[in-house]
């Protein structure tokens, strides 16, 4: 319709149009000076996943009696090592300070493979936030117990969290080359 | 009788009209067609031309080459591919050799958006085929690619030193393609950060682009 009444509007366009139409349609030198070659290849990855998972995190403690949480290894790569963010809070006082034993079997009574178990990090403290290393290594599915134990004074209603934590890579296991 | 020789004496003038124009008309053609001929000249030569062609095929070196990498990948780890290029054209290549890598779907593997981790890329050429069981180049070896994030490779990074692929056509380059993967982050109780690298797939495509040799001018 506006083609019909500015018929030398229109006429302008089409020109325009055919104009740009040439210039796309013509090669430019450059593009005409060279020609590529290209060649591709596909390959799937899949990137893995660790971490380490506590049956309990929190535990709150109205008497001496030891505790006990199994960390297992939730991801798919074996660990070398884990971290364990301990907090102790108590409405106190009295200040309970704790300690915490690792095992690589499940503990019987306060016994681990007929041990003590292995002490991770120092005697925690109540009011403290502290991360401790622990060079256990675990396998894929595999575990490793811990026993927490009020280590000295009173009890006063205390929570102790016990957070594992995996950081990669230097907590992972050892770097794997594949060749295909 | 008056009006029929009037109407014959008609008709034969219109005859007579109606032959000039035709013979008017022909004499015209017959001159337009006399020039021509005149004009018209032709000289021939033959000259045969064929092109060359640029062609860049992909095939494994030793092993699988690309393919699905059966494991999971943890940080640090290594999936070494071992490739031929061979320039099985006519047509020599130019210096200028890249490499693109894509990932489908793009994810924090292959698109940068968790800072500091990502898979990375590494090309080496080894003078002759490589030994699969070790991964060691029993010839020279010179590097192609140093290690570039796959999240900078979409558009294509340019290789260096690739003599072998530069010269004359036929020729093979035996590549090692590293893929690494780098990531620092930690799983508090199992689960992982919000923005992470784990569990993640994606299938990489490699492209290798070629040019062709500067364009020769021949004087014959």
């Amino acid at each position: 319709m506006h083609c019909l009444i500015r018929l030398n509007a229109c006429r302008t366009a089409a020109l325009a149009a055919v104009l740009l139409l040439g210039v796309g349609l013509v090669p430019s030198p450059a593009a005409a000076a060279r020609i590529g070659g290209r060649t591709t290849g596909a390959e799937s990855i899949s990137s893995a996943t660790w971490g380490a998972t506590a049956s309990t995190t929190s535990m709150t403690f109205t008497s001496r009696r030891s505790q006990y949480s199994t960390v297992t290894n939730s991801g798919v790569v074996a660990l070398v090592a884990e971290s364990f963010l301990v907090t102790v809070s108590t409405s106190g006082p009295p200040t309970p300070t704790f300690t915490i034993l690792a095992c690589t079997s499940a503990w019987a009574g306060r016994r681990c493979n007929g041990g003590a178990g292995t002490q991770i990090g120092g005697t925690f403290a109540t009011g403290t936030s502290t991360t401790v290393s622990a060079a256990f290594p675990v396998a894929v599915g595999g575990s490793i117990y811990l026993g927490v134990r009020p280590a000295m004074g009173g009890i006063q209603a205390t929570t102790i969290t016990v957070m594992p934590e995996v950081t990669a890579p230097s907590q992972v296991q050892a770097p794997v080359k594949t060749n295909q | 009788m008056s009006d029929h020789r009037h109407t014959i004496k008609k008709e034969r003038r219109y005859g007579k009209i109606t032959v000039a124009g035709l013979l008017t008309t022909s004499v015209a053609l017959l001159a337009t067609a006399g020039v021509y001929a005149g004009l018209s000249a032709r000289a021939t030569a033959a000259e045969s031309v064929t092109s060359g062609t640029l062609n860049l095929t992909l095939s494994p070196d030793v092993g699988a080459g690309f393919s699905n990498f059966a494991g999971k990948m943890a940080p640090g780890d290594t999936d070494n591919v071992y490739v031929n290029l061979n320039n099985t054209g006519t047509l020599a290549s130019a210096a200028g050799m890249t490499l693109g890598v894509t990932g489908l779907p793009a994810n924090a593997l292959t698109n940068g958006s968790v800072v500091g981790e990502g898979l990375n890329v590494t090309a080496t050429q080894c003078s002759v085929a490589w030994t699969l069981a070790t991964g060691v180049c029993s010839g020279t070896t010179t590097p192609i690619l140093a290690t570039t994030v796959v999240s900078a490779m979409g558009a294509g990074v340019a290789l260096s030193n690739i003599p072998a692929l530069v010269a004359a056509t036929g020729q093979v380059a035996h590549v090692q393609v590293s893929l690494g993967l780098v990531a620092t982050e930690t799983s508090v109780n199992g689960v992982p950060p919000a923005a992470t690298i784990q569990g993640l797939t994606t299938t990489l495509t490699y492209t290798f682009t070629e040019q062709q040799r500067t364009g020769v001018a021949t004087n014959q």
